[in-house]
C-alpha cells in the first residue's frame, strides 16, 4: 500500500511536469497571443511594447520563460497578465464555490443515479424502466448550457422562485448559499445521473446472469437481498471509477455551469482567462486540475482493491 | 420400497426464444428416496441441468412455460408461492452447480456467504454461532485450517477447496436432497477423486439424499445408486446401476456407453515409430517472476517449466498429461515459438527456435499449427467458416482467389464438413463441427507438427470418439506428428504411442503408452491412474474396496 501511494505520487510529478509543459508550448506557438503587444494596448507605442517585453521577460529563451512561470505558480508570485492580479490568491478564492458546486451536484447524481439505475434493472422492460431511460437519454442529450439557460428562464425570470446565480459563502448564510447553489447542482447533476443510470442497469442486467446470483437464490435469500448484496454490490465497481474520474476532473473547474451562474469559482476563471489568452492563471488552473485528477484516480485503485478483493494494488486487473 | 422423498410427475418445460419455443424438458417422471444416489445423465443439451434447476424453481421467468408436478414431502413446489419455494431453497434442497469459482460472490469472504444462507432461514441464529457454525461445516467437508479459511475470499481457495467450501454451504441447513450439478466438470481428475469421496462419505454418514446431473459415465459408477439416462428432454433409460451399465435396453444408452474412451479398454495396436526426430527439447526452463516491493523487484518466481527435454519423432503422437498448472500450457507455447524460454534448447527438424526473432520465426509457423481445447472462443464469431479456414493461406501468402477456395472446400470436405458451410458463421455449428473447422484451419498449411491442446475436453462424449477418430486419420493421410496434450489419460492413451507425464514444472514420467498405464514407475503418475473414474460399477467398487481395506 505504501509503495503504491510512493509510486503514485512519483508518476503524479511526471504527470504535472508534461501537463504544464504541453499547455506553455501550445500557449507560444499559437497565433496573435504575444503578450506584451496586448498588455501594452492597442495603441501602444514599440517603446511601450519593448519595455514591457523585458520586464516580464517575454525575452528569454522558452526554457527559462517556463522555468521562471513554475517557480512562481508554485511559490505563490505568479500575476496574471490581464487584470495583474495573484493568480494563486484568485484560485483560493475559487475553491470554495467550485467545491461548493461539485459535492452538491455529485451527492445529487449519485442519488439519483443510482436509484434510477437500479429501478430501471428490476424492472427491466417493464414501464418503469422505459419512463427512466427516457429521462436518462434526455439527460445525456440535452447540452449544458441549453438545461442552464432554461431552468433560468422558467425558474428565476418568468417566476422568481430562485436566484439567478451568484455565490454566497456558507460562512455567511447557509440557506441562501444553498438557494444560490440548487439550480446549478441540478443543471450539472442531470448529464451524470443519466449516464450513471444507463452504466449501473447494464452492469446490473450482466451481473443477474451470473452463476453466484443463481447460487444466491438457490440458498434461499429473498429478491431483495439477492439484489442488494450480490447483484448492486458488484455492478457498482464500475460506477465508483466512473465518479472517480469524473469528480476529480470537475473539482479542476465546472466550466460551463459555473459560467452560466456565475459562481464566481475555478471554472469561471479558467473560462475568462481562455477568452484573454491570459498564460499564468491557464497554466495554474491546468496544474490544479490535473492534481485532482490524478489523486482521485488513485484513490480510484485503491478503492477497486477494497471493492473487489481480486484486484491487488499495482497489478493489472485479471 | 420407501416412500419417495421427492417425486417429480410429467415435468414438462419449454422456453420461448427467438427461434420458435424449445422443448428442454419433455415428459419427465421420476422418484427420489431419502437417502438415496440418483444419477442423471446426458450430453449437452439433453435438458438434465433444467430438469434440476426447475425442482427448486429456478428457470422461472417471463419466457418459461412449466408444467407437471414436483412434489418435496407432502409440498407441491412446481406452482408454488416464491416465498414457500424460498423455504426450500437451501434449507430443504440444496444444490451445488459446476463452476465453483463463478458460484460463490467473488466479492465476499467464504464465511459470509455460508452465514448469509443460515441467516436466511435461521434469523434468530446470531453471526457469531453462524460463523462457528461455517468453520465447523468446512472442517465436516475436509478443509484445513477452517478458522482461517472462514475469512478467505473464493479466489483464494484452489478448485477443490472452494467446491468443498460450496458443499459446506449447500449442508448449512442440513438439507435432505443436494442437488449436485456436473459439481466435478471443471476439476482435476484427482480432486475430482476426492469430491466424489466427499459426497460418497456424506451420503452413508448423513443419509443425505443426492441427485448427481453429470455427462461423465466414470463418475456415475463411481456413485450412484440408480442412473437416469436424458436425451433431448426425455428419460430414455432408468434403472440401477448395474442394469443400465450392463443390460442396457435403449439404442442411445448403449451408443453412449460404447462411445466412452475407457483408460482400461486396450487401444488399438499402434506400429513403433522409428524415424528421425522432428521436434527435440532439451532442459527447457521457463519462470515468470513474481514482483512486489516499491521497485517491483522480483520477490519469487513460478517455476512454469523446469528443466524439460523430450524428443519427438516424425509420425509420432506423444501424449503430454498434466493437471492444471503442471506447466503444460506453457511447454506448448515454448515448442510453438510463441514465448522465449529462460533457458533450454527447442530444436525443430533439426534448427534451433529458442530465441528466433517474429520475423526468423515466420516461415517456421507453417509448419507448427495448433488446435485449440474452445472450439467456441478459438474462432471468430464475425467470420465466415470459408474465410477462418483460409486466413493462413492468406497471411502466408499462400493461394490467393478461386484457388484458395478450391483448397479451403477441400480441407472441409477431408474434416467431414460440406461445401455448403463455406459462408455460415461459427455460431451456427455445433462444438464438434465447430472443433472440425479449428483442425481444418490447421491443416491449411500442411504442418508437419501439430499441438492439440485438450482438443476434445470441450465436447460431449459421443462427438469426442468421432474427433479422435478424423484426428487419426489424419495423421496417417498428411504424415502428422501430434503432440497432444490432455488432463484425460484415458483420452490420451488411446491416441498417442509414447506419453509424458507433467508434475510442478516437470515430466516426472515418460514411455510407451501402455508401459505409463498399466506399470507406471512415479507415485504422482500412479496417483493420476487411480483417481480415473472407470465407467464400470463393478471394478468401481473392486477398487473402492481396496482402498478402504487397503
Amino acid at each position: 500500500m505504501a509503495a503504491f501511494i510512493a509510486r503514485r505520487l512519483a508518476g503524479m510529478v511526471a504527470v504535472l511536469f508534461a501537463v504544464s509543459v504541453l499547455t506553455f508550448l501550445i500557449f507560444n506557438v499559437i497565433p496573435n497571443s504575444d503578450p506584451a503587444q496586448r498588455m501594452a494596448g492597442k495603441n501602444a507605442t514599440p517603446q511601450l511594447v519593448a519595455n514591457i517585453t523585458e520586464e516580464w521577460g517575454f525575452d528569454e529563451s522558452l526554457p527559462q520563460q517556463y522555468l521562471t512561470m513554475m517557480g512562481k505558480i508554485l511559490s505563490g508570485d505568479v500575476i496574471s497578465y490581464e487584470g495583474r492580479e495573484n493568480v494563486d490568491e484568485r484560485i483560493v478564492e475559487g475553491i470554495p464555490p467550485t467545491f461548493s458546486l461539485c459535492f452538491g451536484a455529485a451527492a445529487i447524481w449519485m442519488f439519483f443515479g443510482v436509484l434510477f439505475g437500479y429501478l430501471s434493472a428490476v424492472r427491466a422492460g417493464g414501464p418503469l424502466d422505459r419512463a427512466l431511460t427516457i429521462v436518462a437519454v434526455a439527460g445525456i442529450s440535452l447540452p449544458i448550457f441549453l438545461i442552464g439557460e432554461v431552468l433560468l428562464v422558467y425558474l428565476t425570470y418568468k417566476t422568481e422562485i430562485l436566484p439567478s446565480g451568484g455565490y454566497v459563502k456558507l460562512g455567511e448564510s447557509p440557506l441562501e448559499w444553498a438557494e444560490h447553489l440548487i439550480l446549478p447542482w441540478v443543471t450539472l447533476a442531470i448529464v451524470y445521473v443519466g449516464i450513471y443510470s444507463r452504466v449501473l442497469r447494464s452492469n446490473m442486467l450482466d451481473a443477474m446472469n451470473e452463476d453466484y446470483v443463481r447460487t444466491a437464490r438457490a440458498k434461499g435469500l429473498s429478491e431483495r437481498r439477492v439484489m442488494s448484496r450480490h447483484v448492486m454490490r458488484n455492478s457498482l465497481v464500475p460506477v465508483v471509477t466512473l465518479f472517480g474520474l469524473d469528480f476529480g476532473a470537475l473539482l479542476g473547474g465546472a466550466i460551463v455551469v459555473e459560467a452560466i451562474f456565475s459562481l464566481n469559482g475555478i471554472g469561471e476563471y479558467a473560462y475568462i482567462s481562455l477568452i484573454n489568452t491570459d498564460l499564468p492563471p491557464i497554466m495554474a488552473i491546468t496544474l490544479f486540475g490535473a492534481f485532482f485528477i490524478v489523486l482521485f484516480n488513485t484513490l480510484v485503485d485503491i478503492a477497486y482493491a477494497y471493492l473487489d478483493p481480486r484486484v491487488k494494488l499495482g497489478e493489472a486487473a485479471r | 420400497m420407501t416412500e419417495a422423498l421427492l417425486s417429480v410427475r410429467d415435468l414438462r418445460v419449454a422456453f420461448a426464444t427467438e427461434g420458435g419455443t424449445v422443448r428442454a424438458v419433455d415428459g419427465v417422471s421420476f422418484e427420489l428416496a431419502a437417502g438415496e444416489v440418483l444419477a442423471i445423465v446426458g450430453e449437452s443439451g439433453s435438458g438434465k441441468s433444467v430438469t434440476a434447476q426447475t425442482i427448486l424453481g429456478l428457470t422461472r421467468g417471463p419466457n418459461a412455460r412449466i408444467e407437471g408436478s414436483v412434489r418435496l414431502g407432502g409440498t407441491e413446489l412446481l406452482g408454488a408461492d416464491e416465498e414457500i419455494l424460498r423455504a426450500v431453497r437451501g434449507a430443504r434442497v440444496a444444490m451445488i452447480f459446476q463452476d465453483p469459482m463463478t458460484s460463490f460472490n467473488p466479492v465476499h469472504r467464504v464465511g459470509a456467504q455460508i452465514v448469509e444462507a443460515i441467516r436466511a432461514h435461521r434469523p434468530e441464529v446470531g453471526r457469531d454461532e453462524a460463523r462457528r457454525r461455517a468453520v465447523e461445516l468446512l472442517d465436516a467437508v475436509g478443509i484445513p485450517a477452517p478458522e482461517r479459511r472462514v475469512d478467505s475470499y473464493p479466489h483464494e481457495l484452489s478448485g477443490g477447496m472452494r467446491q468443498r467450501a460450496m458443499i459446506a454451504m449447500a449442508l448449512s441447513l442440513e438439507p435432505e436432497v443436494l442437488i449436485a450439478d456436473e459439481p466435478t466438470t471443471a476439476l482435476d481428475v484427482t480432486v475430482q477423486a476426492q469430491i466424489l469421496r466427499l459426497l460418497e462419505r456424506l451420503n452413508r454418514e448423513r443419509g443425505l439424499a443426492t441427485i448427481l446431473i453429470t455427462h461423465d459415465l466414470g463418475v456415475v459408477a463411481e456413485v450412484a445408486d440408480r442412473v437416469l439416462v436424458m436425451h433431448e428432454g426425455e428419460i430414455v433409460e432408468r434403472g440401477s446401476l448395474d442394469e443400465v451399465f450392463y443390460s442396457p435396453r435403449d439404442p442411445y444408452t448403449r451408443a453412449l456407453l460404447g462411445a466412452v474412451v475407457r483408460l482400461d479398454s486396450a487401444p488399438p495396436l499402434r506400429a513403433a515409430r522409428e524415424g528421425e526426430a522432428l521436434l527435440e527439447v532439451s532442459d527447457l526452463v521457463k519462470h515468470y517472476p513474481v514482483r512486489g516491493g516499491l521497485l517491483r523487484r522480483e520477490v519469487d518466481r513460478v517455476r512454469a517449466v523446469d528443466g524439460v527435454g523430450f524428443e519427438l519423432r516424425r509420425g509420432e503422437t506423444l501424449g503430454l498429461v498434466g493437471e492444471s498448472g503442471s506447466g503444460k500450457s506453457t511447454l506448448c507455447r515454448a515448442v510453438l515459438g510463441l514465448i522465449e524460454p529462460d533457458a533450454g534448447s527447442v530444436r525443430f527438424e533439426g534448427r534451433e527456435i529458442a530465441g528466433l526473432s517474429r520475423r526468423a520465426m515466420r516461415p517456421l509457423r507453417r509448419r507448427m499449427q495448433m488446435v485449440f481445447q474452445d472450439p467456441y472462443a478459438s474462432l471468430n464469431p464475425r467470420r465466415r467458416v470459408g474465410q477462418i479456414v483460409g486466413e493462413p493461406l492468406r497471411l502466408q501468402g499462400e493461394a490467393g482467389g478461386a484457388e484458395r477456395r478450391r483448397q479451403v472446400l477441400e480441407l472441409l470436405d477431408r474434416v467431414g464438413l460440406e461445401a455448403g458451410h463455406y459462408d455460415r458463421f461459427p455460431h451456427e455449428f455445433s462444438g464438434g463441427q465447430r472443433q472440425r473447422i479449428g483442425i481444418a484451419r490447421a491443416l491449411a498449411l500442411r504442418p508437419k507438427l501439430i499441438v492439440a491442446d485438450e482438443p476434445v475436453s470441450a465436447l460431449d462424449v459421443s462427438i469426442r470418439a468421432q474427433i479422435l477418430e478424423l484426428l487419426g486419420e489424419l495423421q496417417e493421410d498428411f504424415g502428422l506428428t501430434y503432440l497432444f496434450v490432455a488432463h484425460d489419460i484415458g483420452v490420451v492413451r488411446h491416441v498417442s504411442d509414447r506419453i509424458a507425464v507433467m508434475h510442478e514444472g516437470r515430466i516426472v514420467e515418460i514411455g510407451p503408452a501402455d508401459e505409463v498405464c498399466e506399470r507406471p514407475r512415479d507415485a504422482y503418475t500412479e496417483e493420476l491412474l487411480a483417481a480415473v473414474p472407470v465407467p464400470d460399477p463393478r471394478l468401481a467398487r473392486a477398487r473402492r474396496q481396496n482402498v478402504r481395506s487397503g
